[in-house]
């Protein structure tokens, strides 16, 4: 935990306002860094994903003894020191070679971790690939597919395709301009195999392969253009090692929205096809008891009895003018 | 897989237009605010023992399908307005929840002067009713409100002051003060009394 500074001048002041939560958030910086043990693949592709995510990006470029899965307060640490909130730490061992753990933050303690095991062989840097580079900080395009991302019960997958889509997505703007369509990151799932009982073994896990294209398009005749893919680079295939959820109270916090002043959507009121205003309003229950059907003599109400037997023909009609005066409150 | 995996019937009548739909037998899910498509399909991948370059072919196949249905969604929903700076597309606001990277910032606790100006419907003062500078109709310069020759401070350090005949305050006055030097007492006291209403203000605010 760092020491809680009270600003004393304006500088300090503007630096910690920067870092303080807000209601509509900066987009999150990552943080690269790698352990003690940490294969020249692995970090090749720290160096391709930090130049994909540049301008919200640090790295750190000495050795860092981390263990994330045994103590992640170092990274907490680095985390609330750079204030960054991804975090891919690469490592490489004997046990999990080539292995690129995502780690994510809130509010400076650990959200959620997950190890991402690079496949050697296939792995191939951006520089590998020729042609025309994106320039930095463009936004890219999406994609994911398979059926492994769809799962209801988070898993690793969907945590996976959380971590990516927040690692991509880059700055949040309500406005685009279409040149700036220009590359897609595309992530694809295998098939999960019928085998996968053996659920430890990451091996029979299914792959994820992600890859960066460039968007050619061209005249199709039509109104939309015609898409053409040309591979850009890096090209990545994950396995899915070991996974951490966040607690369910943090997840809770995390995943709060702020109130914000646009007006909530009344209910029941609506507006029809000529712009008239309709409401559907609660008129309460309504007393079917005293609905007034069809007059028939057989149905008339008898006179109370004993009352007309006991009483004076004054009185009687008095209570004949009582009677009125209730069927008049009714109908009021 | 895909309805346009057809570039033989491309290349043999040049002028026949690219097909620029693509068919899925689930659709595509879409959040547009973070230029995302998501493919529920199954990858039809052929097993792994087949060459990298086929299986690069495929994802490559699978990726322009995704692409070209996620740009055809962009441009046929999105509101396109043309500018200087080019064409924009308007986006809608992300769906896909993410999670935050600090708490939600707690609300302010409501001071006393802030519920009593919320009742009355006073609001607070505009940027140009709180600039420090204001036309001296007397001299006709722009001169300071308060601060170092302010008009606040007029005719505090004036060699002569009238002291009022039989005024309450000369009455109560504390021993060994004179009216030179009230001005700044007061405002003194007014600094004081404002700290005192804010501790109050704080600690009603923690106490919640």
């Amino acid at each position: 935990m760092l020491r809680q500074i009270k600003p004393r001048t304006a500088r300090s002041k503007r630096a910690l306002e920067k870092r303080a939560p807000k209601v509509v958030e900066n987009p999150k910086t990552a943080l690269f860094l790698r352990g003690t043990t940490c294969s020249q693949k692995v970090q090749d592709a720290l160096a391709d994903l930090y130049s994909m995510r540049q301008t919200h990006a640090k790295r750190f470029h000495k050795k860092n003894p981390v263990h994330p899965f045994e103590d992640a307060s170092s990274l907490t640490f680095f985390s609330e020191k750079n204030d960054c909130s991804l975090i891919l730490f690469g490592s490489s061992n004997k046990k999990r070679p080539h292995n690129i753990t995502f780690c994510r933050t809130f509010d400076y303690k650990m959200f959620d971790m997950l190890e991402f095991y690079l496949d050697a062989e296939s792995y191939r840097s951006i520089s590998q690939f020729k042609g025309k580079k994106v320039p930095v900080g463009t936004k890219p395009l999406m994609v994911f597919a398979g059926t492994a991302f769809e799962s209801t019960v988070p898993n690793e997958f969907t945590t996976a395709k959380s971590m990516l889509i927040d690692f991509f997505r880059g700055e949040t703007s309500d406005k685009i301009d279409v040149e700036g369509l220009q590359y897609v990151v595309v992530v694809s799932a295998d098939e999960p195999t019928s085998s996968t009982t053996t659920a430890d073994d990451p091996s029979s896990k299914p792959v994820l392969h992600l890859r960066t294209y460039l968007i050619r398009t061209k005249r199709s005749g039509q109104r939309l253009p015609r898409v053409e893919l040309e591979e850009h680079g890096p090209r990545m295939d994950f396995r899915l090692g070991r996974v951490q959820q966040p607690d369910e109270a943090v997840l809770k916090e995390a995943m709060r929205k702020a109130k914000t002043s646009e007006e909530r959507t009344k209910k029941n009121i609506s507006t029809d096809i000529m712009g008239d205003k309709l409401g559907r309003i609660h008129t309460g229950k309504v007393d079917l008891s005293t609905l007034q059907t069809r007059k028939m003599k057989g149905l008339k109400r008898e006179r109370d009895p004993h009352l007309l037997e006991d009483d004076d023909s004054d009185e009687g009609g008095d209570l004949v003018e009582e009677e009125v005066q209730v069927k008049r409150k009714r109908k009021n | 897989m895909s309805a346009d995996a057809a570039p033989s019937a491309a290349a043999t009548s040049k002028p026949a237009k690219l097909p620029v739909t693509v068919d899925k037998p689930t659709p595509y899910t879409f959040d547009l605010g973070l230029l995302l498509a998501q493919d529920p399909n199954p990858l039809s991948l052929t097993t792994t023992t087949s060459s990298p370059e086929t299986r690069e072919a495929e994802l490559a196949a699978i990726a322009r399908d995704g692409t070209q249905s996620l740009i055809n969604q962009l441009l046929t929903t999105c509101p396109i307005s043309a500018t200087k700076e080019g064409v924009l597309l308007s986006l809608p606001p992300p769906q896909t929840a993410l999670p935050r990277e600090k708490p939600v910032p707690a609300v302010k606790a409501e001071t006393k002067w802030s519920a009593f100006a919320k009742r009355r419907g006073i609001k607070p003062k505009t940027r140009e009713q709180r600039r420090n500078l204001a036309y001296d109709e007397v001299t006709g310069e722009f001169g300071r409100k308060w601060g170092y020759k302010g008009a606040n401070k007029a005719g505090q350090d004036e060699p002569i002051i009238e002291v009022p005949f039989n005024s309450r305050k000369e009455a109560e006055r504390k021993e060994g003060t004179t009216i030179r030097g009230d001005k700044r007492r007061e405002v003194r006291e007014k600094i004081k009394r404002n700290e005192r209403k804010m501790r109050r203000n704080q600690r009603n605010a923690e106490g919640r």
